[in-house]
């Protein structure tokens, strides 16, 4: 991990904290951050023990209030790593990913086993903390098991710290995982665009899945949020394209929207003929009116 | 159930042997018709119970007779354990599952958190729990380092006794301690001398478990004294009042130490009925059952008496890890304002 993305974090740190607050976690990270160099063993600088009990020790000395990020900070995290974000998060929760940036990696099984006790001991806000830290952590494929348990996970904002705004699982999970953590997002009833890598991830195999999952809920007399049906435009086939068709005879204008817009994506001939039957959506599709974005709640 | 509590050999607990075994008149059962009039709008705060070895039913009934709040500390589960990921789990249920629970039946949970001695005695385990214990000692909620101290006063007892009393020290954290049943007077002077010389405030120490012999000089030294209504053992209700009389309410707390063996978790408001059928002024009455217990672990920085004073919402529907307390197509009780004495 880069030594930037520790400084940038820093400093939103910084500029969110008392000069006391400031001063306990310089003194439980490292002794100057910033100018402590790179790699190399300072005199003061944390041991392991000491950052992993500051990680949980936080929220005693840290006040509880979610932070300020510039369009600028937020770029420059961004810029260091792709989808990357620390918006709304908790003073103590950026605290604590800090304070695990802060890590000395260089000796594996050592790094592995201290973050493994902090998940082991971890209790929920801890949880969430070590979940968003995952995109910094040395050794990423490491934490791939507790990634994939997270998704299993039925604690709300643990799900929500892997699932949402985070890049690991784009980056790392395996295409059944991913499709797992779509699905489950769409069971618990969360917006999936907060999902990082959306686009570059959908597949056929989760397009299908998402059918299937579609047709159990409408058993259940129950519905699917529209905008679920942007994992499927690329993949309409027949029974895909049948689903369309319960799509624009829906009752909800969503619905309807969101089918045209499907079948806007689809390569399929059928599917254009199809759309071309709703001229008013097939319009306001065509000329950019109308856009997922418009499905986004 | 205590007539004739004498001739019942107790399952052996925090009280392991009863050698001074009867001392008339220790201790009275009461039946809530009793004394449910004497404590209306009395608020108690129970800062020694284990939960984790306590039913639905308890709580219930704990609510319902006016407790808010409690602490839990860390103890022996009976069974020996077999290694460290036990204590983790169980660690972990203190500040998780537990303290759910008991949010689901209105009382604010806390706990303290130490390796207790007993299971000092397991060296390699005890030093594979030290290895983790920072890790839960500064957890939120968790109001001090205990309970600690001594069981059969052995080394290894006293070795590890010492470590978490710095561990206190480093933390600002109160120090629970448990006295021996044992050999209890040398037991609880040995405590107190060695927290004094690792330079521990003893108004940051709470001497638990006393009894006539030993309050005096917990008080004298300027400890807090804890003492537990566990009927058919040390400390009986009635005896308590007497020590109250004696005393009065300054430094001095009373706990139920309920736990897996014969106890009773409505011990406090019990007593505090019999006190005041014995006269004893109100105010003591709630210095000794609930405030005293709040500015000796509020020491922590981890007690907001705004989460509790004044009753404690409860939202049955709420879950912990998508678990519900609720079983079996159960509806959730409304959610009200669940200090039922007002
Ligand atoms: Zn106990």
């Amino acid at each position: 991990m880069s030594d930037i993305i520790k400084q940038k974090i820093w400093e939103i740190i910084a500029s969110n904290t008392s000069v006391t607050e400031a001063e306990w976690l310089q003194q439980k990270g490292v002794s100057m951050p910033g100018v402590a160099m790179p790699g190399v063993a300072t005199p003061g600088v944390a041991t392991p023990i000491e950052l992993m009990t500051a990680f949980v020790a936080a929220p005693r000395f840290l006040s509880k209030k979610i932070i300020h990020t510039s369009d600028g900070e937020k770029a420059a995290l961004n810029f260091e790593i792709p989808g990357f974000s620390v918006d709304g998060w908790s003073l103590v929760r950026l605290a604590r990913v800090w304070l695990l940036t802060q890590l000395d990696p260089s000796d594996k099984e050592e790094y592995v086993k201290n973050i493994e006790t902090l998940f082991d001991t971890a209790e929920m806000n801890e949880l969430v903390a070590l979940y968003s830290a995952l995109p910094l952590l040395s050794y990423p494929d490491q934490w791939l098991f507790r990634a994939t348990d997270a998704v299993r996970s039925n604690m709300g904002f643990v799900f929500d710290a892997i699932a949402l705004h985070n890049p690991y699982p784009e980056k790392y999970f395996s295409e059944l995982a991913w499709n797992q953590l779509v699905l489950k997002t769409i069971f618990n009833d969360k917006p999936i665009h907060l999902i990082e890598g959306l686009e570059n991830r959908s597949n056929e195999k989760l397009a299908m899945t998402l059918s299937d999952f579609a047709h159990e809920r409408w058993a259940a007399g129950r519905g699917v949020p529209a905008q679920v049906w942007r994992l499927t435009g690329k993949y309409l086939n027949q029974t895909l394209l049948a689903d369309m068709q319960h799509l624009f005879d829906s009752e909800k204008e969503e619905d309807r929207k969101a089918a045209a817009l499907a079948c806007s994506e689809a390569p399929l001939p059928a599917a254009q003929y199809l759309l071309a039957k709703y001229t008013d959506l097939e319009k306001s599709v065509k000329s950019g009116a109308l856009t997922w974005a418009d499905l986004e709640h | 159930m205590c007539a004739n509590h004498t001739e019942i050999t107790p399952n052996p607990s925090h009280f392991e042997d009863s050698e001074e075994a009867s001392q008339a008149p220790a201790h009275r059962d009461i039946a809530w018709n009793d004394y449910k009039d004497l404590i209306k709008g009395m608020r108690f705060f129970d800062p020694h119970i284990h939960m984790v070895s306590r039913t639905t039913d308890d709580y219930q009934a704990m609510n319902q007779a006016g407790i808010v709040a409690l602490i839990e500390p860390a103890f022996w589960v009976g069974q020996p354990r077999t290694g460290l990921s036990t204590f983790k789990d169980y660690y972990s249920s203190l500040v998780g599952w537990e303290r759910f629970r008991s949010s689901q039946f209105g009382i604010k949970h806390y706990c303290t958190m130490g390796l207790n001695s007993r299971e000092a005695n397991n060296e390699p385990l005890a030093e594979q729990v030290m290895e983790i214990l920072p890790l839960y000692i500064y957890k939120e909620g968790v109001v001090g380092v205990g309970e600690i101290g001594f069981d059969d006063q052995t080394p290894a007892e006293e070795k590890y006794y010492r470590l978490q009393l710095e561990l206190a020290k480093e933390a600002k954290l109160p120090v629970q301690i448990h006295t021996p049943h044992r050999d209890k007077k040398k037991g609880t002077e040995r405590s107190m001398a060695i927290a004094l010389e690792h330079g521990i405030d003893p108004s940051w120490v709470i001497v638990d478990h006393n009894n006539e012999e030993t309050v005096k000089s917990v008080l004298d030294q300027g400890f807090w004294a804890a003492f537990t209504i566990y009927p058919f053992t040390k400390m009986g209700n009635e005896r308590m009042v007497k020590v109250v009389e004696q005393y009065g309410p300054e430094r001095i707390m009373i706990n139920s130490a309920a736990d897996w063996g014969i106890s009773d978790p409505l011990a406090i408001p019990k007593t505090a009925a019999l006190m005041k059928m014995r006269g004893i002024p109100d105010e003591t009455i709630r210095l000794v059952t609930y405030q005293n217990a709040i500015d000796a672990f509020g020491k922590s920085g981890q007690i907001d008496v705004a989460d509790f004073e004044s009753g404690y919402a409860v939202d049955q529907s709420e879950k912990f890890h998508g678990n519900s307390i609720l079983r079996g197509g159960q509806q959730p009780a409304p959610v009200k304002d669940f200090l039922v004495i007002n």
